[in-house]
């Protein structure tokens, strides 16, 4: 299991992004493209960041930035106060790319030694850091099978477990959910909120905006390589003027009084809805499924 | 968690045991029951010949296979890794660890180079057991031969065996499949400089193809296209043209080997010298380029 980390002691950013500009160079004559345009954003250690945005707003590029895989036009990226450029920076970092591709020839925890060894690890100690990550993803019983034959949400379990295979301070997930079924979606949210309570920075990029909800500290919203909306998620969501109130086990009776003292109430105070809340079709569907990996 | 190294031995060793293990599980090795096909012919399918000239064409043959095998491990297995990794967005996960990309250049190269000395060594030891198989069997014949024309003498054996010995197994051969081992590291590294050039496996191949023909024939361009310059020019455009594309006719030292003559040791060495330039060469550029590369 990841160790807890300690938040405390340190007042540097586990990540900041600083008037970053990246212009893509137009080849064959064609126009440059500004995928970036003077981006910046702070995510304080132990918190979780979601990064959204259309297709093409520039999420992607901003992560390659991060993780030194870009060089940016203009501006940097730093990592626990590092330069994202310096190798160094990525010690600290696990990365979860979209769609994530592993050798095929590998199996799942051949996968995991192979990351393993490139971090540092060896020994006894990355065979026991890879049998921690296939537990806790979920992956135990497909570890002997090539990684070839994964299903996509397998996949993105194995690139979990391959990100935090060093125990980083900071993950950088990039559509962690994209092409997953339900099943999978929900196990790759509660290994982010379990990750969160450990104490690991995250950074994450999805379309799926319930999830980002559900996981999000913080957000900033993208659009056309430009921060557009960025804050708190309790701050930016909330409507201000009106209060939930949800109820186990009301008798008719009861829900007459609350309309009747409502109405009596006066000034704006107004009943907008009523009703009974309904199960999710994706809760449904957990609880009737079993997933491909466990209890094979 | 153990701290960052700027280079690690180790970091470099893992990229390259993985690239092995991805090419031995492509059955990239399937080459060496043809290399055995071949050679058993080679060895067996000739016995009218007379003795030097079959073990001159088992080696002729062998040789060839070598060198097929090794240029074409080489072009196409270094080809198929990069863009590859590039295409399939391992690179990405690769370079997100602490990996600089200069390790992971060298891990790759040092893989290929794995498998093609591996490969070499394998149908070496092979090869060298037909040879003396055939040697020995040679030999035996022509004693008994001797022998039964009444001949057998210990001056006529001792001259007959050592006719057939120069042309049988030795550490000469050896110093063949070394040649054919360097010639395949150059071609290896163009490869890889390629691949950091282009964008995709067929174009990678295509041009590591022309570049190794070109390669072969440069003597013949220098000797032809050069030959009305100025000497000053003359030297100056065949130095870039070597520099440009590598001269492999320098390790054509196999022919002296078939035909039993031995590489003298200093040959060997600047051979070798010459590998090691152009590895190094082609790699630091290929460096220079990957380096840059947006990915």
């Amino acid at each position: 299991m990841p160790r807890e980390i300690d938040n405390t002691n340190s007042a540097t950013p586990a990540v900041t992004v600083e008037n970053l500009t990246k212009v893509f160079k137009g080849a064959m004559g064609r126009k440059p493209l500004t995928a970036v345009s003077d981006l910046s954003f702070t995510v304080k250690r132990g918190e979780v960041y979601g990064l959204i945005g259309p297709n093409g707003c520039g999420k992607s590029t901003t992560m390659k930035v991060m993780l030194g895989l870009l060089i940016p036009s203009i501006g940097k990226a730093t990592i626990f106060g590092r330069n994202s450029s310096e190798v160094a920076s990525r010690h600290d970092v696990g990365f979860v790319p979209e769609n994530p591709y592993f050798y095929k020839h590998l199996t799942g925890r051949e996968t995991l030694h192979f990351f393993g060894k490139l971090c540092g690890l060896s020994g006894s100690d990355l065979r026991d850091r890879s049998a921690a990550m296939l537990k806790l993803t979920g992956l135990e019983n497909a570890a002997e099978r090539r990684v070839g034959g994964y299903s996509k949400g397998m996949l993105q379990r194995i690139g979990l477990a391959q990100a935090l295979l060093h125990e980083p301070r900071l993950l950088i997930l990039d559509e962690p959910t994209a092409g997953v079924d339900p099943a999978g979606s929900r196990r790759i949210r509660d290994l982010i909120m379990e990750f969160k309570e450990r104490g690991i920075t995250i950074v994450v990029t999805s379309h799926l905006l319930e999830q980002m909800q559900e996981v999000c500290d913080r957000v900033g919203i993208m659009s056309q390589g430009r921060m557009v909306r960025e804050g708190r998620l309790e701050d930016l969501i909330s409507v201000e003027n009106q209060t939930e109130i949800i109820l186990e086990n009301a008798t008719p009776e009861q829900l007459d009084k609350i309309r009747a003292l409502i109405s009596g109430a006066g000034g704006s105070t107004k009943l907008v809805s009523l009703g009974k809340p309904r199960t999710t079709l994706e809760r449904l569907f957990l609880e009737t499924t079993v997933q491909t990996g466990e209890g094979e | 968690m153990k701290s960052y190294k700027a280079f690690s031995p180790s970091r470099i060793w893992t990229i390259a045991t993985n690239t092995l293990t991805q090419l031995l599980r492509m059955k990239i090795l399937g080459f060496l029951v043809v290399f055995a096909i071949i050679i058993v012919a080679a060895a067996y399918a000739f016995p009218t010949m007379s003795p030097e000239q079959q073990l001159k064409q088992l080696k002729d043959w062998s040789f060839g296979v070598l060198q097929v095998f090794s240029i074409v491990i080489a072009i196409a297995a270094t080809a198929l890794l990069l863009p590859r990794d590039v295409e399939d967005r391992t690179l990405y996960t690769i370079l997100s660890k602490p990996v600089p990309r200069h390790e992971y250049l060298i891990g790759k190269l040092l893989g290929v180079l794995l498998l093609i000395g591996g490969g070499l060594l394998i149908m070496d030891i092979f090869f060298c057991g037909v040879v003396w198989l055939k040697q020995w069997t040679i030999t035996a014949s022509n004693i008994a031969a001797l022998q039964s024309e009444q001949n057998g003498t210990a001056e006529n054996i001792a001259a007959m065996t050592d006719y057939i010995d120069r042309q049988g197994l030795s550490w000469n051969l050896q110093a063949g499949v070394w040649c054919v081992f360097l010639k395949a590291a150059v071609v290896t590294s163009l490869a890889l400089l390629m691949s950091c050039v282009a964008s995709s496996t067929l174009f990678t191949i295509l041009v590591s193809i022309c570049f190794t023909v070109v390669g072969h024939g440069e003597g013949l361009l220098r000797s032809y296209v050069f030959k009305s310059l100025a000497i000053t020019w003359k030297k100056f455009l065949s130095f870039l043209l070597a520099v440009i594309c590598p001269d492999l006719s320098l390790f054509d030292e196999v022919q002296a080997v078939i035909d039993g003559n031995a590489i003298p040791l200093s040959t060997l060495g600047q051979i070798t010298g010459f590998a090691l330039l152009y590895v190094v060469l082609y790699t630091s550029v290929a460096y220079l380029i990957f380096s840059e590369k947006e990915l």
